[in-house]
């Protein structure tokens, strides 16, 4: 076959336009490569998020469309919710974060959903969803450092679900740090004056009244700045404003009646401090004794009647866990990506009221299999009281920190935990507590002190024990 | 100017044919659609409304573009026109940067058709100036992207099939836009697989650097230089366009026609 003959002009020209087209490519892979940087930001790598998509929504990622098709399996989700297929949703919400890793709202609503809406057939929460839902919001938190809503639904997950005051306190701590930005709903300040509220809340929680004073007093100095530069009127502003005068007043009134001999208000009409106040018929300054008398029987397999006596006024709760032994409570690091939770755990978490001294509630866990296993060889049941989560009218005899409690069988238990530190009062010396003393007087006082005081106390118990039924006496008790 | 001449010839007959009019109105259908998701929550039903507009003009921009460049040199060759055209004092490289200019000018035209509808009903919903203009960014770099998908479709079809030219754009347009899946092929263990994956980021185009769309929904996540971002883009797809459209000319020089 003949070699083909190009026209000269065309042979002259591809010996011009092949090099200038070698150097525009080799100049389109620099401008590439200094685009890198930001593509790799805005559009994470990886495949994993392909694997799970039906074929209806693989087209718009494959597109490079995944937020449309991020919002269109939000869409999907919602129906699910709203239809009680829980399940369901879960897989979307992992789906839709790697499609999509800036929707906060799928990350607060998906740990949302995760910490409160999976329960047993007596609506108590399956706590094996905690750990995934805080890993959850990490990860959001990493995606969108400059949103302060997932790090604020961090802290209330912390704070009204698991109870750790500390790490609540931290979680939104970051939230107030969050940098302002254009986007930011207040120009001066980059988390919401709500975050600012609830970090008050959570250092009074935590005993930590000094900083919690002083939070108030910042909220108070926002608010009075916003409310001076808004000429509009409004009402939610107002309102805020309002309970911080409230909140502020309220919880300096509560440290003097229950930690100083002056300046009581009529909730304390004795001249001693309220945590030391004497106890009925007695002239005699001394603490609560709440003579805590717990009873646990197995009345049939997995089922626990918990019951007794505590001395103290109608409104408190007795917290009842009853968990492997080994468990690890809130333990992220083992936890999987894909909200997977370990179907050989057991952990149950409830709250008994108590009414007129005394408590009682059957625990009906053979109803749950799949979310009480009872696989392992050992469970510890614990039984506690704690004056930190307790109301506040109670807080008025006991103190923030459960200073003016104590108990004739000893179960009277100092947290370890330093992270758990309250503030040491002057007042309340002698009642267990360390470290440095707040006199009240200066609010920017930050260090910590005083342990939580709780009533608490742990069994241990076999499974043998949990399937033959049994009733749990003094030697099944085993140290904190 | 010749190139001009045959663009604006072109412009009038891809305007003419039914099929893009049917894409348009689709997008436009698609973005009216939008408002639609105003039962989910208010900053839901405004993600949801950005990313299915962009969505949609991607989408119908996509297979205008296609559609419209697939068919400018082959069928000049099938009618046997280009005789004519050739005839004339007309060199070929001239014919091809017209049929170019032509093709990307009414894909231009109809994106710029339902960026306007778009933008409209933004306005409409949100009353955001700031909204519009992230909206107007995202247009703009679809654009930009459909341009560098017309460059590769006309430069395939300096010597494909119209039906080969339509797999290999389409198939390359999606690769192009998945360059989390061709960047970890960079990273492989494997020497081959390494180099292999590097060829691929950076010979072939990517589709996927105009997606601003997370920016758009998302303006919390910030890109640290937007313009200068965009500016990138912008050379990233008149550089890329330009060699496509060197090789296509080449090519043509050479082809018996």
């Amino acid at each position: 076959m003949a070699p083909k003959i190009y026209p000269e002009d065309a042979r002259r020209r591809s010996m011009v336009l092949l090099p200038i087209a070698a150097v525009l490519l080799l100049l389109s892979a620099v401008v590439q490569w200094q685009l890198d940087p930001v593509r790799k930001k805005i559009q994470p790598s990886g495949t994993a998020y392909m694997s799970g998509l039906n074929n209806e929504f693989l087209l718009l990622p494959l597109l490079g469309f995944r937020e449309a098709a991020a919002g269109l399996l939000w869409v999907r989700a919602d129906e699910f919710f709203h239809s009680g297929d829980y399940d369901a949703i879960l897989p979307l919400v992992r789906l839709i974060t790697w499609l999509d890793p800036h929707s906060d709202n799928v990350y607060t609503t998906g740990a949302w959903h995760l910490s409160y809406n999976f329960t047993d057939s007596s609506e108590r929460s399956d706590r094996r969803y905690i750990p995934p839902a805080l890993k959850l919001l990490d990860e959001g938190i990493d995606n969108n450092p400059n949103i302060p809503d997932i790090k604020f639904e961090k802290g209330w997950e912390l704070y009204d679900k698991i109870k750790n005051f500390h790490e609540s306190i931290s979680a939104y701590q970051r939230a107030v740090a969050t940098p302002i930005t254009p986007l930011s709903d207040d120009p001066h300040y980059g988390a919401p004056l709500r975050v600012w509220h609830a970090l008050a809340h959570a250092y009074e929680k935590a005993g930590r009244i000094p900083e919690a004073i002083g939070w108030w007093q910042q909220c108070l100095d926002r608010s009075n700045k916003t409310i001076a530069a808004n000429k509009q009127d409004d009402f939610a502003q107002h309102e805020m404003h309002e309970a911080e005068i409230r909140n502020l007043k309220e919880t300096e009134q509560r440290y003097r009646d229950r930690y100083k001999k002056t300046g009581h208000s009529s909730v304390n009409p004795t001249p001693y401090p309220a945590i030391l106040a004497p106890p009925k018929g007695s002239a005699v300054p001394a603490p609560w004794v709440c003579s805590f008398h717990p009873r646990v029987e197995i009345v049939r397999p997995k089922v626990f009647k918990v019951s007794g006596r505590l001395t103290v006024a109608d409104g408190a709760r007795v917290d009842v866990q009853i968990a492997d032994e080994d468990y690890k409570p809130h333990d992220v690091a083992g936890t999987l990506n894909a909200f997977n939770v370990d179907p050989t755990q057991t952990i149950c978490v409830d709250a008994l009221s108590v009414r007129k001294t005394r408590f009682e509630r059957e625990i009906d866990m053979s109803r749950d299999p799949k979310m009480y296993s009872f696989t392992r060889p050992y469970y510890r049941v614990v039984l506690s009281y704690n004056t930190r989560t307790t109301s506040p009218f109670l807080q008025d005899r006991f103190g923030w920190n459960g200073e003016g409690i104590t108990d004739v069988k000893e179960h009277v238990w100092l947290d370890p935990d330093r992270a758990k530190l309250g503030t040491r009062l002057t007042d309340a010396e002698g009642t267990g507590g360390f470290g440095p003393v707040w006199d009240g007087s200066d609010v920017k006082f930050t260090a910590l002190g005083q342990p939580p005081r709780l009533i608490r106390v742990v069994y241990r118990v076999s499974r043998d024990d949990i399937l033959n039924g049994r009733t749990l006496t003094d030697k099944d008790i085993v140290s904190n | 100017m010749v190139p001009l001449a045959i663009a604006r010839q072109t412009v009038r007959e891809a305007m003419r044919r039914r099929v893009m009019w049917i894409f348009l109105i689709i997008g436009v259908f698609l973005i009216a659609l939008g408002p639609v998701f105003g039962f989910l929550n208010p900053r839901e039903s405004t993600v949801v409304l950005k990313s299915l507009g962009l969505a949609a003009i991607l989408l119908a921009g996509l297979f205008i573009t296609i559609v419209t460049c697939i068919y400018l040199i082959p069928v000049e060759i099938e009618r046997r026109t280009i005789y004519t055209v050739l005839s004339k004092p007309v060199q070929r490289y001239e014919f091809v940067l017209g049929k170019f200019l032509g093709g990307f000018t009414t894909v231009f035209i109809n994106v710029a058709a339902m960026g306007a509808v778009f933008v409209a009903m933004m306005w409409f919903q949100t009353h955001k100036s700031s909204e519009v203009t992230l909206i107007f960014q995202g247009v703009l770099m679809t654009f930009f992207q459909l341009l560098l998908l017309a460059a590769l479709t006309v430069f395939f079809s300096t010597f494909a099939t119209p039906v080969v030219n339509f797999f290999l754009s389409f198939g390359i347009f999606l690769v192009g836009n998945l360059p989390s899946v061709t960047d970890s092929l960079t990273t492989s263990r494997l020497a081959v697989t390494r180099i292999a994956g590097l060829a691929i980021y950076y010979l072939l185009p990517h589709f996927g650097n105009f997606n601003m769309q997370n920016k758009i929904i998302h303006p919390e996540s910030e890109i640290t230089n937007t313009n200068m971002f965009m500016i990138q883009n912008v050379e990233y797809a008149l550089i890329y366009s330009a060699v496509l459209l060197t090789l296509g000319i080449v090519i043509f020089d050479r082809r018996e026609v």
